[in-house]
């Protein structure tokens, strides 16, 4: 199942090329805004599923204005550090993760606006997303992890690099609208194994990353029991699992991007810089250098 | 005005008379979802709540601030912004640039409640006693006119921190998002009362003895500056927080069965107790040896010397 939030506030499930609405599965949850809705629907969604399926196969589809995120502003936003060990054969990094602002998060067809500070770049990080649907905390490391989650979807950890105090601060991933989300909460039963899906992000329709989640360093059970021996996660937390650095590059005025989950979907966004600054086009060769000597030099 | 949340969730007003008083049911008007929606709804409408909640005070009847069973007076807000550093420390290096990192809501915790140490092999768990700035609108690219105005109040934090975990060769901050390592209170304190909020002294007391000893005059970015900068990053919301860093110079462990107690003048103190199962053991009394750290190189345990610009 595909849950989506429509730009007009329904609550939906893909079917036959539209959209069906279920709504009528959440109509006693109070909300006052389409982003505290969404967390306190996903507390209720994973025991709601047979309701929804049955609203999903017997409603009429139509055909939305656009969507949301499925999520437009998370309780927590987490992120992983790296995380793919981007073809150097090496010894696992120790894991870590961040926290980011979750004001970033935006929507499919959303516009990613460069702020007016002197980052060196911005960068695309194209990355699958861990959406919770269970308070969870000290999870084990096993398949009954995923039992937490309402689904997967494709998020963009858009980056300011040169940011911030010293080493690779965080706050340069934290600007309103640096996390495009979405178009989909995609349920687990859909994504059997998610350690073997292909991930693209094509800029202007040239491809530059294109990687698996089966070169991840920690898999998604083990992202979950790690983040959930820190901290409880609850409902319509969004947890993206770390990218691929071979194949990065600039994001500028006017750029199309077009991020794609094997089995996830596809996630679409514009970039705008009111500053019309330039960046050479293309993959950044320097920063996957980088990256794979760091590797190295850490194996 | 002083705000407090206690009981099973209720809001409340502390009068002079070092009583608090509930006021939630002034606040049902704006139809709460849950105790959440409490104070952001309370910062949001305080002009028109004003005079009521000035005349519930006056009339008293409420209970003594030590029988109310005090909790955070932050229940969940959507951010905890916290600054890296920004105190001098008493030296005259140059000003660092101003840097932040965020911190798990999960870990909430406040007057009189335990920080629980998780079974991680952290290097050591520190107090970090911070003022913390309590945000009254939304707000995004506040220019320096309107940064103060834009404050509801101050607070007192303890940034507990573990120290030594995550990935080497990367500043680490997850260590202090463990559950429970989030200390905020005793109250709030309206920005009205505090006029000049880079004057106060804070002070941190393990089990009566004195830690952490210093001014917010020795603040790297004043606070105006802090408002300012954040929201031309992201947008702040009602009861979102920030952290304005704190001063490393008489930091130390916190270890089974301590009592924390952070000051902030002109606001109040809170007392964290401290939880170990694994009852670990460090030296007591201040860490020196963070403390010549951070003042000889600018950085501590979890600041390690600048690396190559590697990205996330």
């Amino acid at each position: 199942m595909r849950l989506v939030l429509t730009s007009d506030d329904r609550i939906g499930v893909e079917r036959d090329g539209g959209i069906v609405d279920v709504s009528a599965a959440f109509e006693d949850i109070r909300y006052r805004t389409s982003a505290d809705r969404m967390p306190r629907v996903l507390a209720t969604f994973l025991d709601r599923r047979a309701r929804v399926e049955e609203l999903a196969a017997s409603g009429e589809t139509f055909s939305a204005p656009g969507l949301q995120a499925p999520v437009p502003r998370p309780p927590k936003l987490i992120a992983a550090f790296g995380n793919y060990l981007e073809g150097i054969n090496r010894e696992r990094q120790t894991q870590d993760m961040f926290l980011e602002s979750p004001d970033s998060v935006i929507g499919p067809g959303g516009t990613v606006i460069l702020p007016n500070h002197p980052a060196t770049i911005f960068h695309h990080e194209a990355e699958l997303a861990l959406i919770i649907g269970r308070r969870a905390k000290d999870l084990p490391a096993d398949a009954s992890a995923l039992d937490v989650l309402a689904g997967y979807s494709c998020g963009i950890d858009v980056s300011a690099r040169g940011m911030g105090r010293m080493g690779p601060s965080r706050m340069g991933k934290s600007f309103d609208t640096f996390t495009p989300l979405g178009p989909a909460i995609v349920t687990t039963y859909e994504v059997p194994d998610p350690q073997n899906l292909r991930i693209t992000m094509k800029v202007n329709g040239e491809l530059r990353q294109d990687y698996s989640t089966s070169d991840m360093e920690y898999s998604v059970i083990e992202v979950l029991s790690f983040i959930t021996g820190y901290m409880t996660l609850v409902p319509g937390d969004v947890l993206i699992c770390g990218t691929n650095h071979q194949g990065l590059g600039a994001m500028q005025d006017g750029d199309q991007l077009e991020m794609e989950i094997e089995r996830v979907g596809k996630l679409e966004v514009t970039v705008s810089d009111p500053q019309k600054r330039e960046w050479p086009r293309g993959i950044d060769q320097e920063t996957a250098a980088r990256q794979r000597a760091v590797g190295a030099a850490q194996s | 005005m002083r705000i407090a949340t206690f009981g099973d969730g209720k809001i409340g007003v502390v009068g002079n008379d070092e009583t608090v008083v509930d006021v939630s049911d002034l606040l049902q008007k704006y139809d709460p979802l849950g105790p959440e929606d409490l104070l952001p709804d309370l910062i949001t409408h305080l002009a028109e709540l004003r005079p009521e909640l000035d005349s519930r005070v006056a009339t008293g009847g409420g209970v003594p601030v030590a029988d109310a069973q005090l909790h955070s007076p932050l229940t969940r807000p959507s951010k905890i912004i916290c600054l890296i550093g920004n105190y001098r420390e008493g030296t005259d290096r140059p000003i660092q640039i101003l840097d932040i990192f965020f911190k798990s809501p999960e870990g909430i915790t406040g007057h009189g409640d335990t920080a629980v140490l998780p079974p991680h092999q952290a290097d050591i768990f520190h107090h970090e006693a911070e003022i913390a700035v309590v945000v009254g609108r939304e707000s995004k690219d506040l220019s320096e006119d309107e940064a103060m105005d834009a404050i509801f109040g101050y607070t007192c934090y303890n940034d507990v921190s573990a120290r030594g975990l995550g990935r080497t060769g990367i500043n680490s901050f997850l260590g202090k998002s463990f559950d429970t390592f989030a200390g905020f209170g005793p109250w709030i304190v309206t920005s009205d009362e505090i006029p000049d909020p880079q004057v106060l002294h804070i002070t941190v007391d393990v089990n009566g003895e004195r830690r952490q000893d210093y001014s917010t005059a020795d603040m790297e970015r004043p606070i105006k500056e802090l408002m300012t900068y954040i929201s031309s990053i992201m947008t702040l919301h009602p009861g979102d927080v920030i952290c304005c860093g704190t001063n490393h110079q008489g930091l130390g462990s916190m270890q089974d069965g301590d009592d924390v107690t952070t000051t902030v003048e002109g606001i109040g103190s809170f007392t964290l107790h401290t939880r170990d199962e694994h009852a670990r053991e460090w030296k007591r009394g201040i860490d020196e040896e963070m403390a010549r750290r951070v003042r000889e190189t600018g950085t501590g345990r979890e600041m390690p010397a600048p690396s190559s610009g590697r990205p996330a």
